[in-house]
């Protein structure tokens, strides 16, 4: 795995690379580190960038730093497309509302304009332990939860697969049994979601990782920051299922809002 | 052989949607004839003298014809002949799209009294209560404050003074012996059960959309944007001009009648702008211009109603509207509740 960490020096970006470095000492092939500095704070952070690759080399893993002056953001986004990396680890300053809109946020300019997956270290420092994958019924499920997969085995952490029920029953002969029922019960059943969440386990096991299945019921967004929260997960994987053109002015991007949303690092799968 | 039998088809619908709105036509002729004559049975006996007691006779004469369209059809009617008000007709309006919703309930209620354990089957008939009850909320002072500082006025086109002219004389040889033989109340009546068949000769000469052959049918899988499905909503109704049927359309996507709260939400919402499409024909064809002021200021301000819910508190109002479903279907007492106070209310309106 190709990991991209990235740094300005602020803390958020720090906590970040401390993150990264542990992601990248179990499971990366090779690691680039993106330092973008203002002259001022130059020295300081690459000695930090620095120290960060003498420490990654001493653990056997490939280590290049790149220095470039400019706008995080966007010069993350050109050394992501520059480079296929598999993973690119970024902070979240965690602004939100007007602050948000006035400032713009790094970390959502980055996940949506990165032709990678992007994981953005968002709340306290944390070891990643407990991954909650959220699984939209569908093919393109498919890839993130076998590249979560990957990920959890080579960190030790347990997987649990989420998929929220969200649709209501409109036609009076509708059979809304399963509408209430847990994941057990729909994968008992072979109802369309269960048979989904049974695949999904299947592809889990096939990258050699062991996960359990949960079901909600309600709206979606809603939905997964409340089991994210219930649950003390560490890491939210979603995917990032629009694709861009009129399909992205069409359709909601819950993987946005749910990075929006969270305060746990959320890794969007690309 | 196939294209013969769809031929015959074709024209079975044009000959069926001709005759609809034929008799829309004659059966707003006979309500506006017949509603001159009402204006003191409605102001004496049955008392409805201002826009409280209008919007609860509304309401209660949706759920009695178990359709909002002729209600709201027979409300402009009355305005046109001066046996309501404008504030009148438009609280009617309101009221009528309130009382729309109770065929649904209705229809689920049949299903579970067949012995059907699934109070799901509500589903449809409460949420459409629900996010009706909610727009109207602000909609309602909203169209009375346009309405009494006459923002809106002028909004009729001469051109139509001259049809409407034209369709009433069409109609006098039809409605002239009528109304000499028969008195004002059973024309406005035989004018409101016209109205009513003509809408069914409508539903039924609406060709079959089956939007699962095409690019909507991921709708049941993704979540759209709530202003997409705003839109498509608004305009799917205005096609079919009934909200029952444009969300009956979208069923079909989901092989389990299935659709997700996120799309369905903005779905009504947009629906419920639109559905006030024949009634505006109606006003039109009357000739009246306060009539389509009325119409006209019931769909503007559903529309801003809706587009501020959507823009500014999209995600507190689906939470809320959700939050309240699930309660309401959650136990029998709670839907016991619900039913009560849907029928208590336009009881309430019409002592004030």
């Amino acid at each position: 795995m190709k990991v991209l960490l990235c740094t300005d020096g602020s803390s958020h970006t720090v906590r970040a690379l401390k993150m990264g470095m542990c992601i990248a000492r179990a499971a990366a092939s090779s690691v680039d580190i993106l330092v973008v500095v203002e002259r001022d704070r130059e020295e300081e952070v690459r000695r930090l960038a620095e120290a960060a690759a003498a420490d990654l080399g001493e653990a056997g893993v490939p280590v290049a730093v790149h220095r470039r002056a400019g706008r995080l953001a966007e010069e993350v986004v050109r050394q992501a497309q520059a480079i296929p990396y598999d993973l690119v680890i970024i902070g979240s300053r965690g602004r939100r509302g007007v602050v948000r809109l006035l400032l713009g946020s790094v970390a959502l300019h980055v996940t949506e304009h990165a032709p990678a997956s992007v994981l953005v270290v968002k709340g306290r420092a944390r070891d990643l332990r407990r991954f909650l994958v959220c699984s939209s019924a569908g093919p393109a499920s498919e890839y993130t939860v076998r590249f979560a997969g990957r990920l959890a085995r080579a960190l030790g952490a347990s997987v649990t697969l989420l998929h929220v029920m969200s649709q209501l029953p409109l036609a009076e002969d509708a059979l809304p049994d399963d509408l209430g029922a847990s994941a057990e019960e729909l994968i008992q059943r072979g109802s369309r979601e269960g048979v989904h969440l049974r695949r999904m386990l299947d592809l889990l096991a096939a990258e050699g990782q062991a996960g359990r299945a949960v079901i909600r019921h309600g709206l979606v967004r809603d939905e997964i920051i409340a089991e994210a929260r219930e649950g003390r997960y560490d890491l939210l994987v979603t995917g990032a299922h629009v694709t861009p053109g009129l399909n992205a002015r069409l359709v909601d991007d819950l993987s946005m809002d749910i990075l929006l949303d969270a305060n746990h690092p959320v890794l969007v799968v690309r | 052989m196939g294209s013969q039998q769809g031929r015959r088809l074709g024209w079975k619908k044009l000959g069926l949607g001709l005759s609809g709105f034929l008799l829309f036509v004659l059966a707003l002729g006979l309500m506006k004839e017949g509603a001159g004559g009402l204006a003191p049975l409605l102001r004496g006996r049955l008392e409805i003298t201002n826009a409280a007691d209008s919007m609860g006779f509304g309401w209660l004469m949706a759920y009695l014809v178990l359709s909002g369209s002729p209600v709201a059809a027979a409300a402009v009617a009355l305005l046109s002949a001066d046996a309501l008000s404008s504030l009148q007709a438009f609280t009617m309006v309101a009221g009528s799209r309130l009382g729309a919703s109770l065929i649904v309930l209705l229809v689920g209620l049949i299903y579970i009294l067949r012995g059907h354990e699934q109070w799901t089957a509500l589903t449809a008939g409460v949420l459409s209560l629900l996010l009706t009850g909610s727009v109207q909320l602000v909609a309602l002072p909203m169209g009375l404050l346009i309405l009494g500082r006459g923002w809106l006025n002028g909004l009729f086109v001469p051109a139509l003074e001259k049809l409407a002219a034209g369709v009433n004389r069409g109609l006098e040889p039809l409605t002239g012996p009528l109304a000499a033989f028969l008195p004002d109340w059973a024309l406005f009546v035989a004018g409101v059960g016209l109205v009513t068949l003509s809408f069914r000769l409508f539903d039924r000469a609406l060709p079959q959309m089956r939007l699962e052959r095409t690019d909507f049918g991921q709708i049941p899988r993704l979540v759209y944007r709530p202003e997409v499905m705003f839109l498509m909503g608004l305009a799917i109704t205005l096609l079919t001009m009934s909200v029952s049927i444009s969300v009956g359309i979208l069923v079909p996507l989901s092989a389990r009648g299935y659709m997700r709260r996120e799309n369905i939400i903005p779905y009504i919402l947009g629906a419920n702008v639109s559905t006030l499409a024949d009634t505006l024909v109606a006003a039109a064809l009357l000739g009246d211009p306060r009539a389509v002021t009325v119409v006209v200021t019931h769909m503007v301000c559903a529309a801003i109603v809706s587009l501020l819910l959507i823009l500014l508190a999209y995600r507190s109002y689906e939470r809320a509207v959700s939050d309240a479903l699930v309660w309401i279907i959650r136990r029998h007492r709670n839907f016991a509740l619900f039913l009560g106070v849907i029928f208590v209310i336009p009881v309430v309106f019409i002592l004030l």
